[in-house]
């Protein structure tokens, strides 16, 4: 390790905040916002964990600039679990552009399923066309996975849309809605309430309890959207109901 | 087969210890609201102390045994009867083929718990038999039961070796007013001095907004220093979230796995049993703990319970 490397390190880890968020869990703060180098550091501590787990810890769970660590205190005490994390945290590694996946989701766009398409068009003063390029053009960052199981917060980093939610939000929008706002994308995985614009659908399960890992994307994970016919995505539908379905994913900069 | 459900009463549900190394997707752990009494009632039947187990609220839920076993009723006192006849809590009883176990209304307390010696047959999703009901997900078809419902036995007991040991004393809950005890953080200091003293000062009332969710607390608002909204982190069981419009919610078994309102504290581990045994109308207040105090606590109240796993079970 360079001099430079090790004084990095140390940056890191003095700049990290310990939160108490309950007595059996611990939430670690790497900055205070949404931006993909905060969210990188949540990333390689989640990976140091699974490669180097800490006894006494149960699960962590990322969010965008925090990882929170649930623990057992009957087996490890606060104090010593910090300690722990600080190690882990001076040992992290950066994550190589070939260790990032990209994930390719395919979407309809427009139609019944995606009954904003044509609005937000015109909210952006483009054709649907043009909107739907803007949109399945650029690649998304998978920040965290919360409200729901298997639920993606996404976003890219370019070209954001001029809007945001709508002024009233929907009482139920379909599973498997593409539903926008600014730079933000996200697929819902059960019906819920939605204030966003839905623009398309995928044929995609977010949640498929048939499988034995049923979730679809991993926080910190690319997604690429595919725009598809209606033909193809009732063909890609037939195959997921099947189980034959498999995801196209790739190394990214492959 | 095991139990024949005559009547799901007004919420019964399989709960497990909870659904570990999920939150990572957005999976709430779901699990007991009241563990210590989940643990308690496994141990008095000889299972291992996280196993599914039948969570009741309130009242209602009748069973009949298809299967001679040995059972268990811990929790809040639900009034709870064997073939019409009163029913000891906290204790190991031996049921016969055709008995019917009953809930007959609330005495003390609101959820029971009911664990049957050698198990549940209930399938794991993803290691866990807890029943997450809003999505649909684990325990008995991923709801609550209901009349006509049917679960086996995996290895039912008839009977199990120190039967007449295997009785504690019935915890008794308070009623009226609980005190809850709370750890400061994760963004006590997004409060104003004012708003932390109106938080543990006065005590609050609990709202008809309580359920495996959450439990909505009404009270003058707790006074930010901002808004109240933060970047979105995790949420522990107990979490106090304190919203923009100052009324806390205590974040319970089935609670989202990430928020963006501010958190001021969260209840002590071994004090979330005695609130999941409230009710909308009573009063909670809080008193302030140190971290070390509420790690001790609960280390205290784990090697208590497995020591009766010991004693009894080993």
């Amino acid at each position: 390790m360079t001099e430079k490397q090790r004084k990095e390190r140390t940056d890191i880890v003095d700049n990290v905040k310990f939160l108490t968020a309950s007595d059996r869990a611990v939430s670690v703060v790497f900055g205070d916002e949404i931006s993909l180098e905060v969210n990188t550091k949540v990333k390689m501590l989640a990976q140091e964990l699974e490669k180097h787990p800490i006894e006494g810890m149960i699960e962590y769970s990322p969010a965008y600039s925090s990882l929170m660590v649930h623990y057992q205190p009957d087996v490890i005490r606060y104090r010593e679990l910090v300690e722990e994390l600080k190690d882990r945290i001076a040992r992290m590694t950066p994550i190589s552009e070939e260790e990032q996946i990209i994930k390719e989701v395919p979407i309809l766009y427009g139609g019944e399923l995606g009954p904003d398409l044509e609005y937000c068009a015109e909210l952006e003063k483009v054709t649907p066309e043009e909107l739907i390029r803007r949109h399945s053009e650029p690649i998304y960052y998978v920040y965290m996975l919360g409200f729901a199981p298997g639920h993606p917060y996404m976003a890219r980093f370019e070209d954001p849309f001029g809007f945001k939610r709508r002024s009233e939000p929907r009482v139920n929008i379909p599973a498997r809605s593409v539903v926008v706002q600014l730079n933000l994308s996200d697929l819902i995985p059960f019906d819920q309430p939605c204030g966003w614009n839905i623009i398309g659908s995928t044929p995609l399960e977010l949640y498929d309890a048939s499988k034995e890992n049923p979730f679809l994307l991993n926080a910190g994970e690319w997604v690429k959207h595919v725009p598809v016919t209606k033909e193809e995505y009732d063909e890609i539908r037939r195959q997921v109901i099947a189980g034959t379905y498999q995801i196209k994913s790739y190394r990214k900069g492959q | 087969m095991g139990i024949l459900v005559e009547n799901g009463g007004i919420l019964t549900s399989v709960q497990d210890e909870g659904r570990y190394g999920y939150q990572k997707y957005g999976m709430s752990p779901a699990g007991p609201m009241d563990p210590r009494s989940l643990y308690l009632a496994n141990i008095l039947v000889g299972n291992p102390m996280g196993d599914g187990a039948l969570e009741t609220a309130f009242m209602g839920l009748r069973l009949r045994f298809e299967e001679d076993t040995v059972i268990a009723v811990t929790g809040g006192d639900l009034t709870p009867r064997l073939n019409g006849a009163e029913l000891p809590m906290y204790r190991a009883v031996p049921v016969k083929k055709d008995d019917v176990l009953s809930f007959e209304g609330m005495k003390n307390g609101c959820r029971a718990y009911v664990s049957f010696a050698g198990g549940l047959d209930i399938p794991l999703v993803m290691g866990s038999k807890s029943t997450a009901m809003r999505y649909k997900i684990g325990g008995y078809e991923g709801r609550k039961l209901e009349k006509g419902d049917r679960i086996g036995f995996v290895n039912p007991q008839p009977e199990l070796p120190n039967m007449e040991k295997r009785q504690l004393p019935q915890e008794v809950f308070p009623k009226k007013e609980t005190v809850l005890r709370v750890v400061l953080g994760p963004q006590e200091d997004c409060f104003t001095e004012k708003g932390r003293k109106q938080f543990f000062w006065y005590s609050k009332t609990i709202t008809n907004e309580f359920d495996r969710m959450g439990c909505r607390l009404e009270c003058d608002p707790i006074e930010h220093k901002g808004d109240g909204n933060i970047i979105s982190d995790g949420i522990a069981f107990g979490a106090i979230q304190v919203p923009t419009n100052g009324k806390p919610i205590i974040m319970l078994a089935d609670r989202q796995t990430v928020g963006g309102y501010t958190k001021i504290g969260s209840v002590a581990s071994v004090d979330l049993s005695r609130l999941a045994q409230c009710m909308p109308g009573d009063k909670v207040r809080f008193v302030q703990i140190s971290l070390d105090l509420a790690q001790d606590l609960y280390a205290r109240q784990m090697k208590r319970i497995r020591s009766f796993d010991v004693k009894w079970n080993a």
